[in-house]
């Protein structure tokens, strides 16, 4: 644990009792309670198909939900259209594929929406990708298309493009599964740098080395219920449950 | 020289059933070219082009009006020229080469280009002037080919090259007013026109308004909101499920039921429209498949940045669909282009329907075979340039091609 997050009286994330099913009738979420904190770093852990990518994707209203509430930095996450358009620009997502643009070079794919959805001017929103860039380590590679860079390296420029649109909160979903092993540890020096920063994340993903050292709460999440949620000291060495105890012995 | 030899044996003449299909194919071949060749110098009468290549070429479009043509012609070949230019000077991005002023595939061209300027028109029996026009704009699109090659690399160039799809709509409204007339201009109505100008005119217009006819079909197919769906879905279908000649048709006699007599478009912009209309429906079904292959990702991606549905559609899926759908896309744009002939049978004289008016010239009975093969050779010709061009473009605007 780096430092302890500020507790403030209104969580950033605060879901409260969401259900969903999908169309063909599956339970994916069965009643999931998580509140995270300004300046927090949560990592939901679980076996796949625990419904831990589909929790996170609410935040950001990419899935719908039935039962229960959302409230994302004050707003309540609705059907109101306006809602989901103010969240999206408030939460930054990382996906495990990248989902870079591969038609615009990189600095476009970090300009594209603060100049569309922000309207701010582009000259001083590429000046500040040129530097977004810098921080992830890969300033020379502006120009080119993301179908150049390795997959390390365009999951730097995903967080980059999240990072641009200046969000309060920032949604991980496995940014490393898809990587080569070689190309973890640089895209995993990027998150912990932003946690370092006080950023909001929550992170869905396998690395437990990250869990240990980067977060500041762990989840553990079984067939779309939130089982365990303890520091990683008492996660890792101590877990609660026998749910936690079982899915650390398949993957330690 | 032993390589192809030994080449030529083991792909031609590996075994004694291979060499003799080998040895007949040759011989069926080289009989009907000498044939071919026999007939187009010895026998074939090219009066009957020659005599009425201008009605060919833009039908019974008034004589005093023609420099109206020429000049359009001349816009076409300057914007081609830069825009070849400029293309041209874009890096290739699938292969790591330097953009060369004048690479191998442009030379070829620029000299098959070069000897049909200066062949044809003597071939035609053209007078000297008109020859001389022929020259003149061939040498106005190689300037501007080099000129906007050469300078097409700076960053001037790249500006330019970003207004290019400004251009040519424009370009093409111009071209339209110049040859319809009006504002100033005598006004050439489009029953006058006919040949290989009515053709084109035909093509390209709908060309240009079924593809964001196609696209927001398309996009209707792929609706979540259920009317939308399937009013899309009914109209392709219906489209697809009627022969072209028979909307064609209807086109000529429905419009004239709905609308009052006068008011009725002309039977060129009738047919434009159904030619338009029909298009469209397979345009859709092109960009259908593009849409398709763009991952659900982007649009995630998009939406999680805050785009709304409209900006992440027209920002980021449609560009990669449309990519990728270009080379269906043109694929459609040809049989387009073949398409118009059918327009000879309601009564419109566009290449074939002008082809059919002079072969019932009792002065030039019996000579279909001329005619129908320099039309052959005009298709082809354009379709081709079609294709090339196409093919260039898709090469140099696909980013994804990197391996």
């Amino acid at each position: 644990m780096t430092s302890s997050p500020q507790q403030s009286p209104a969580p950033m994330i605060e879901a409260l009792g969401v259900q969903k099913w999908y169309p063909n009738g599956f339970h994916a979420l069965r009643g999931c309670d998580l509140r995270v904190q300004r300046g927090e770093v949560v990592v939901i852990m679980g076996p796949s198909g625990s419904g831990k990518s589909t929790f996170l994707r609410t935040f950001n209203a990419l899935e719908d939900f039935q039962e229960g509430s959302i409230c994302v930095d004050g707003i309540t996450l609705s059907d109101d259209l306006r809602h989901i358009d103010a969240i999206r620009r408030e939460v930054g997502m990382v996906f495990q594929q990248f989902n870079l643009f591969p038609h615009l070079t990189v600095l476009q794919n970090l300009t594209l929406a603060p100049v569309l959805v922000r309207r701010r001017p582009r000259g001083e929103v590429e000046a500040q990708a040129r530097e977004l860039l810098e921080r992830v380590g890969i300033a020379e590679q502006a120009d080119k298309f993301p179908g150049q860079l390795s997959g390390g390296q365009q999951q730097r420029v995903a967080i980059a493009r999240s990072l641009c649109m200046e969000p309060r909160i920032l949604l991980f979903d496995e940014p490393t599964s898809a990587l080569d092993p070689e190309m973890v540890r640089e895209v995993l020096e990027v998150m912990q740098a932003l946690a370092r920063e006080g950023m909001t994340m929550v992170v869905v993903t396998h690395e437990v080395g990250f869990a240990r050292e980067v977060a500041h709460r762990v989840v553990l999440m079984s067939d779309g219920l939130v089982v365990e949620e303890s520091s990683p000291e008492q996660f890792f060495n101590a877990p609660r449950h026998e749910r936690t105890r079982r899915f650390l012995e398949q993957i330690l | 020289m032993t390589a192809l030899l030994r080449r030529l044996r083991r792909d031609y003449f590996a075994t004694p059933l291979d060499g003799g299909t080998t040895l007949v194919l040759i011989l069926l071949l080289g009989a009907a070219l000498v044939g071919l060749v026999r007939w187009a110098l010895f026998q074939a009468q090219w009066a009957v082009i020659q005599v009425n290549s201008t009605l060919f070429a833009v039908g019974r479009y008034p004589l005093e009006q023609q420099w109206r043509l020429w000049v359009v012609t001349a816009l076409l070949a300057a914007a081609s020229g830069v825009s070849w230019g400029l293309l041209r000077a874009l890096p290739r991005r699938d292969r790591r080469l330097e953009a060369v002023l004048w690479p191998l595939n442009d030379r070829i061209a620029i000299v098959l280009f070069v000897l049909v300027t200066l062949l044809l028109p003597a071939l035609l029996g053209l007078t000297l002037a008109i020859q001389s026009r022929w020259w003149l704009i061939t040498a106005l699109l190689l300037l501007l080919r080099w000129a906007s090659g050469r300078w097409g690399a700076g960053r001037r160039g790249r500006r330019l090259l970003a207004l290019l799809p400004l251009a040519w709509p424009i370009l093409y409204l111009i071209g339209l007013g110049l040859i319809g007339g009006g504002l100033g201009l005598v006004s050439v109505p489009p029953g006058e026109w006919g040949g290989l100008l009515l053709t084109l005119v035909q093509a390209s217009l709908a060309i240009l308004l079924c593809f964001p006819l196609g696209v927001l079909l398309a996009l209707g197919r792929r609706s979540t909101l259920p009317l939308l769906r399937w009013s899309s879905v009914l109209y392709i279908e219906f489209i697809r499920g009627a022969p072209l000649i028979t909307l064609l048709f209807l086109g000529q006699n429905i419009l004239g039921f709905l609308l009052p007599g006068g008011v009725a478009p002309e039977r060129v912009w009738r047919a434009a429209l159904v030619l338009t209309l029909f298009a469209a429906a397979y345009l859709a079904e092109a960009v259908r498949a593009g849409l398709a292959s763009v991952p659900r990702g982007q649009l995630e991606a998009a939406r999680s940045l805050g785009l709304s549905t409209a900006q992440a559609m027209a920002r980021v899926v449609l560009p990669q669909a449309i990519r990728t759908a270009v080379p269906a896309m043109v694929g459609q744009f040809i049989s387009l282009l073949q398409d118009t002939t059918l327009l000879s049978l309601i009564g419109l004289l566009e290449l074939l329907g002008t082809a059919r008016t002079v072969m019932a010239n009792p002065a030039f009975l019996g000579k279909n075979a001329e005619v129908y093969l320099t039309l052959a050779v005009l298709f082809w010709c354009c379709c081709a340039a079609l294709g090339l061009g196409s093919r260039a473009l898709e090469r140099r605007l696909n980013p994804t091609a990197t391996a």
